[in-house]
């Protein structure tokens, strides 16, 4: 066994998003594309490279091709260090039979053996959907100034939202004393980001002893945090408050990329501070033809456009042909749109082909949605 | 092909003093072209496109700009275990004292040598960078096997009428054999008006190309090693192969404006950039390029990172480029970095990286003597605008 490694990353990127529809057909959610170069994973990826971490493990199960040739060796975040780097953990066949997961708590127990090679004191889990960006490293900080045995990510939502999610009750000092999945009547506005910090070797324990019994730890905001909290663990809440969405429906991924464009954005994707990283790809420049009108717009490297693109998005490799109107929509790599076309509040998926004089309208309520090509 | 079957030589001394200002601080090889690139990108997604995995870079000077371009080589499949990039800097000896040439007597090609034996190599192209193009190796490779002559050399047809009588050519025998590379001024066009435009391509066996150098060093020759590889023309004849794609030669501000100018040519973007062989240039990861509502972009390129609020018709724009409200940019060249102020007006020219120019400004030059701003210019008044 090597060194310790203070804080291991792990990103749960199994999940499908069945929410996400006809986007997450032939591809897992983390692997999306996001905002005209990005995918989705790689805002978690590039927060840990930026916090110093440099050692993360991928966790995947769902349609992990894409996301496997995404990440790579990892070098496109500065991930591919010599003594760390990202591994993409996939589940395999062992004498215990096979190491698929079903809950969040389970994906960590299943990969247990990994966690152990790389001996970490801490263990910090991520979900590999969330628009944000977050030093992870004043998140540890934290978690050793008040002694944790878990520390928990919050963030301030509205009482209405509340409803949606895992919210965290605490004392004055911001230990947490209650834990409600989507409460009827919250108590506190401090809603779980799915970000946590546990001390490694407690948490090794409980798995280990659950998942040889009983098998009831399956969940980190179900199961195990409620187990924590029965058990006294010192458990933390660590309030975050900068941007942060979960893109997990259509409607919200739509939402987070109109927001993506606003040059007021608070994400402030332009500062050299913190890098959003995504794979290098190496394109030619994008081209604007005699006939392109382009207003509102974000626009990437490879693109085509002889069309109107008003208040949208185009990713890598897009092209828009003559006479063609984008509005208040998204499109996805590669996507081919014809002539004469008309994309109105939609996410066109990647490699989709749009015939000449076709229509695509949704509603601000009702996002259009076009699959995979 | 065998891995490793050939190696690859880039001279960048290159003539730069025509290029000024933009050449003051970086080899031709630098120059930024097409939005995103270097000219030495190009030969050197040739060389990858072929499988080439060892290569010398010859630098003028320090070298600093091509280190910091290509860094490992990776982006060019150069970070290899088998072979790799190599690079030698100060090589330019216009710019070596004179009592200093002394010591480089019998051993200026010494590096050359060193690597071209320790390449394995059977073969190696020497090229430059002043000359774009998208050339396929491998085809040039199986040309040179085919063929008796020990050199093979690269040529363009192109009218006469386009080249300059400084600009050096192919002459060619009726059977296709080049004799030698002359200026186009001592030579006749064919009988359908065209010049065999030398692309400054030499392929030859290694052994032939080691041999040749060595003679050098024993002559006490201190001449460049494109001089060397025109007098192997001479002396042994060459075969002459024919490049049909996208083509472009870089000698002064004008070539170089009027080559920016050629790519917004759908066709010829295409054909340079959409062929089967993709060129590859250092990565950098720069956000999406916002369009603001005023922005009104027509048949343009750009890179990413910018932020375009004004008017921006048939220009070249690459990265990072900040253009603000009511100005316009007009059949022009805005380097990386460069920030346009409000309400000014930019026609014919070439704006170098990381130049500031200031609100309510004209700068204006002409297709034929287009105006250029060095690099890192700060200009604020009208009276600072001069074409360097």
């Amino acid at each position: 066994m090597t060194e310790k490694n203070e804080m291991l990353a792990i990103i749960l990127a199994g999940g499908q998003g069945t929410r996400l529809g006809k986007l997450t057909k032939s591809t897992a959610k983390p692997a999306i594309p996001f905002g005209g170069r990005y995918r989705i994973i790689d805002f978690t990826l590039s927060n840990c490279a930026n916090s110093g971490i440099d050692t993360v493990g991928v966790v995947t199960q769902y349609q992990p091709l894409e996301l496997n040739a995404h990440i790579g060796n990892g070098s496109s975040w500065g991930l591919d260090d010599q003594n760390g780097g990202v591994t993409v953990l996939q589940p395999f066949s062992s004498s215990e039979g096979e190491k698929f997961f079903e809950g969040t708590a389970h994906a960590i127990y299943q990969n247990i053996e990994y966690i152990d090679q790389q001996n970490p004191e801490y263990l910090l889990v991520l979900s590999g959907d969330h628009i944000y960006k977050m030093d992870y490293g004043a998140m540890l900080e934290y978690h050793k100034a008040k002694k944790a045995s878990l520390t928990v990510g919050v963030i301030p939502v509205s009482m209405e939202e509340a409803k949606r999610f895992g919210m965290m009750n605490t004392d004055e000092t911001d230990r947490i004393i209650e834990f409600e999945e989507k409460p009827e009547h919250p108590k506190s506005d401090k809603a779980s980001m799915g970000i946590y910090i546990f001390n490694w070797a407690t948490l090794r324990n409980y798995l280990t002893t659950s998942f040889t019994t009983n098998n009831s730890l399956e969940d980190f905001g179900k199961n195990v945090i409620p187990m924590y909290l029965a058990n006294n663990e010192s458990t933390y809440a660590y309030a975050f408050d900068g941007y942060w969405r979960d893109v997990g429906t259509i409607h919200s991924l739509w939402q987070a990329n109109m927001e993506f464009l606003s040059p007021h954005n608070s994400l402030n994707i332009g500062d050299h501070n913190w890098r959003i990283n995504s794979k290098a790809q190496v394109l030619p420049p994008m081209f604007l033809t005699s006939t392109s009108n382009v207003n509102n717009s974000m626009i990437v490297d490879s693109c085509y456009v002889a069309g109107e693109v008003d208040h949208s998005i185009l990713s890598q490799r897009v092209s828009v042909g003559t006479g063609s109107r984008i509005v208040d929509s998204m499109i996805m790599p590669g996507a081919t749109i014809g002539k004469n076309v008309v994309i109105d509040h939609a996410l066109v998926g990647e490699e989709a082909v749009i015939g000449d004089g076709a229509e695509v309208k949704g509603t601000e309520k009702d996002i259009a949605v076009v699959g995979y090509g | 092909m065998k891995h490793n079957s050939v190696s690859a030589v880039i001279n960048l001394v290159e003539p730069w003093e025509k290029l000024e200002p933009l050449t003051i601080a970086r080899p031709v090889g630098t120059l930024p072209f097409g939005g995103r690139y270097r000219l030495l990108d190009f030969p050197l997604s040739s060389i990858a496109n072929a499988g080439i995995q060892n290569v010398m870079i010859a630098s003028p000077r320090s070298g600093r700009s091509v280190s910091d371009h290509i860094r490992s080589g990776n982006d060019w499949n150069l970070d290899t275990i088998r072979g790799g990039l190599f690079n030698f800097p100060y090589n330019d000896l216009s710019l070596i004292a004179p009592e200093k040439k002394d010591t480089l007597l019998h051993h200026y090609y010494d590096n050359a040598i060193l690597f071209l034996k320790r390449s394995n190599s059977e073969y190696t192209v020497v090229m430059g960078t002043r000359n774009i193009c998208n050339i396929d190796l491998k085809a040039l490779l199986r040309y040179h096997k085919e063929r008796d002559n020990r050199v093979t050399t690269v040529y363009k047809s192109v009218d006469a009428s386009e080249v300059k009588p400084t600009n050096t050519v192919l002459q060619l025998t009726e059977n296709g054999m080049a004799t030698s590379v002359v200026q186009a001024s001592k030579t006749f066009p064919s009988s359908e008006g065209k010049l065999a435009k030398d692309l400054n391509i030499y392929l030859m066996s290694t052994v032939d190309l080691v041999d040749i150098l060595n003679e050098a060093n024993q002559r006490g020759d201190l001449i460049s090693l494109e001089r060397l590889m025109k007098r192997a023309v001479i002396q042994h004849n060459a075969n002459a192969f024919e490049y049909t794609g996208f083509y472009a030669n870089i000698h002064d501000i004008p070539s170089y404006y009027k080559a920016s100018m050629s790519i917004l040519k759908e066709d010829n973007f295409r054909a340079l950039f959409y062929s089967q062989r993709q060129i590859y240039t250092k990565v950098k990861n720069e956000i999406p390029t916002f369009f603001a509502k005023s922005s009104q972009v027509k048949g343009s390129l750009c890179g990413t990172g910018g932020y375009i609020e004004g008017k921006i018709d048939n220009s070249v724009i690459f990265r990072n480029v900040f253009i603000n409200r009511d100005s316009l940019i007009q059949d022009s060249v805005i380097m990386q970095g460069t920030r346009i102020g409000v309400g000014t007006t930019i026609e014919n020219a070439v704006i170098d990286k990381n130049v500031v120019i200031g609100p309510n400004l004209e700068l204006k030059g002409t297709p034929d003597e287009p105006l250029v701003i060095g690099k890192g210019k700060r200009i604020f008044r009208q009276t600072e605008v001069t074409n360097e």
